[in-house]
């Protein structure tokens, strides 16, 4: 087994598609929900997000047996529900545990979206909540694997990542100044901040299985700032350091790239400590807006699908470098050869001063 | 409470009022604390309270991780966050935002320390010291981590305020398991 | 409006939560940032921008202009006894 957990399904729900190759094809073909919202949730300042058409979402819970549940326990079900099936688990099975990531929920007490999820799918278990800000996600496919390979009494772990937006997240990213009043661009010269974005997505996590693996995953401190990035990159540097030495068959690199300042440019610093420059890099923020707690498991699986094919994802957004260190991204889709294997990166940052590093590989 | 004896005591003041009297108690001296919402203040102080007697402290190190557990995470800062953005006083306040994330105290303790490592936020049901055993003994197994600073820190509101945090380090000495947890619970009260 | 450099530190104070300070402490041309000043970061930044917003009625928009006017309590009273109505 040498500490890897297979991805048995996987499911990502957001406002460009409820399948995760309709979510590859959009961010292949640059399509994007990005638009600009006056006084949505009531909020006085327009804001540039991706919203979820809610009616689009309830009819198509509907169709999955999903009915009846408030908005955000609606696209957590949804995802967790399409990953099952993939996988073909049974989710009332003792040897089945449950992992929901998320910043805000849905407003109320996350532990109640934690009982929506456990009373839905009859799990056996408590389902752990991981709340480990923006890189939430990550953190919560780096616990379920450890879970798995120190736990005898589960077999499979199904992995939720999903957010909404609200009046509460996007005033809150107003009063810092973080957000940019037009369609985000990850590491450009022009970039002035990040944009929001809602979806859900999830995985499957099993001990064995043929796909995709989960090879290795951590989390570091900063231990400099609770909002701001590390001028140095500490965290970023130490998590992506933990994966080296990089493997023969890395293909790219999926990065955080919020299109704020700071970050893309402590990104930067962060991969040339690492030695880690030439590598190739794409950024998904240009087209599904940060997704917070969803993003760790929404990027990694369209990146999973990108690799499937080949492709490099291209960095919505992105047309001239803005950051003090070369980072190799492009505009355009690019094309790799996988003869055998292949391996990609998933790397986030948040408050709290976290990041987080999961390398993936498949074959 | 430090492994069974009393640092001190108050029955007046509850809440985050007794997490400034510790404060000043324990003569910390980190005026940012002031800065910080319920739980942060709550981890912060337990984490001093733990690690008072700690030979080189303020070091940087990667080997320690912060994994912390609760309840109602961030919700009393929520609270006064929600107050900023009323319509009828909408001031939306940045230095109450950044506090409405539940794993800002673990970042708040990994600062003041120089903690490089691992931190993370786990948000339960209810109590339930087996899952945090289980994770926390988890935690072991990236190969960085040699120590970590764990528990339960949960605040209802500002005036409820629980903490209950442990030292777990690889080696020798007492097994970390959820009868150890429930055993010092079942003593104090 | 004329705002004293006083009223202010005393406003700075309450919404900073600077603990134990009082308006005397503070120096009314001593940097707000950096080690040598009331070693402010980026978070009191955006929350003094509230507060002028707030009690003082008064935007700041363009965030070069930010550097200037919290350089200290002098400048900061002075940008709002200018703008304010």
């Amino acid at each position: 087994m040498n500490g890897q957990v297979a991805i048995l399904g996987c499911s990502a729900v957001t406002p460009l598609g409820f399948t995760p190759e309709e979510n590859f094809r959009a961010v292949l073909e640059g399509r994007s929900e990005l638009r600009l919202h006056k006084g949505e949730f009531g909020v006085r300042e327009p804001f540039v997000a991706s919203l979820f058409n809610r009616d689009a979402v309830r009819k198509e819970a509907y169709k999955e047996g999903i009915p009846g549940y408030g908005f955000f326990d609606t696209i957590v079900l949804l995802a967790a529900s399409k990953a099952i099936r993939e996988a073909g688990i049974d989710p009332a099975s003792e040897k089945v545990q449950f992992v929901l990531s998320t910043i805000k929920g849905d407003g109320t007490p996350l532990s109640s979206s934690a009982a929506a999820l456990r009373e839905h799918f009859h799990c056996k278990h408590p389902v752990t909540v991981v709340s480990n800000a923006c890189i939430s996600g990550l953190s919560a496919l780096v616990s379920a694997r450890r879970m798995l390979l120190c736990r005898e009494d589960i077999d499979y772990i199904v992995v939720v990542g999903a957010e909404v937006q609200s009046r509460f997240i996007v005033t809150g990213f107003q009063s810092l100044k973080a957000l940019s009043e037009e369609p985000c661009k990850p590491f450009d010269a022009g970039r002035t901040g990040l944009n929001l974005g809602e979806a859900s997505a999830a995985v499957v996590l099993g001990r064995e299985g043929a796909g995709w693996q989960i090879v290795r995953g951590v989390v570091r401190n900063d231990a400099n700032h609770i909002s701001g990035p590390s001028r140095t990159g500490e965290g970023s540097y130490n998590a992506l350091r933990a994966l080296l030495p990089a493997p023969e068959d890395l293909a790219f690199i999926s990065v955080h790239g919020t299109a704020t300042a700071y970050n893309d440019e402590m990104e930067s610093i962060a991969l040339e400590r690492a030695g880690l420059s030439e590598v190739p890099v794409s950024a998904l923020k240009g087209i599904f807006g940060h997704t917070m707690g969803a993003a760790g498991i929404l990027e990694s699986i369209v990146s999973m699908k990108a690799a499937e094919y080949g492709i490099i994802l291209p960095t919505a957004g992105y047309s001239t470098p803005g950051t003090s260190r070369p980072v190799n991204l492009s505009a355009s889709p690019r094309r790799f050869e996988a003869p055998g294997s292949v391996s990609f990166i998933k790397l986030l940052s948040g408050f709290g001063g976290v990041n987080g590093a999961v390398l993936f590989r498949w074959g | 409470m430090k492994d069974g004896e009393i640092v001190m005591q108050m029955s007046e003041e509850k809440g985050t009022a007794l997490l400034g009297a510790a404060y000043r108690h324990l003569k910390v001296s980190y005026p940012k604390f002031f800065k910080m919402d319920a739980i942060s203040k709550a981890g912060l102080i337990a984490s001093e309270i733990l690690l008072a007697d700690e030979r080189e402290r303020f070091v940087p190190r990667e080997d320690r991780a912060v994994v912390l557990f609760s309840r109602h995470g961030c919700e009393a800062d929520d609270i006064h966050y929600r107050e900023t953005i009323t319509d009828g006083n909408y001031f939306p306040s940045p230095a109450l935002f950044v506090y409405t994330l539940p794993n800002v105290v673990t970042g708040e303790i990994a600062i003041r320390n120089l903690y490089r490592g691992e931190t993370s936020a786990y948000v339960l049901e209810k109590f339930d010291a087996g899952q945090i055993v289980s994770i926390v003994s988890e935690s072991f197994e990236d190969p960085v981590t040699d120590s970590v600073l764990c528990g339960w820190v949960d605040c209802a509101d500002d005036n409820n305020v629980e903490a209950l945090v442990f030292q777990v380090e690889n080696g020798d000495g007492e097994e970390f398991t959820a009868d150890v947890i429930n055993g010092i619970l079942t003593n104090y009260k | 409006m004329d705002v004293t450099t006083k009223e202010l530190k005393e406003a700075i104070i309450a919404a900073l939560n600077l603990e134990g300070m009082t308006p005397e402490d503070i120096d009314d041309n001593a940097p707000l940032f950096g080690d040598q000043g009331l070693g402010l970061d980026s978070i009191d930044v955006l929350e003094l921008i509230v507060l002028m917003e707030k009690k003082y009625g008064v935007k700041v928009i363009n965030p070069i202009e930010g550097k200037h006017i919290f350089g200290s309590v002098a400048t900061m009273a002075e940008y709002i006894s200018k703008h304010s109505a």
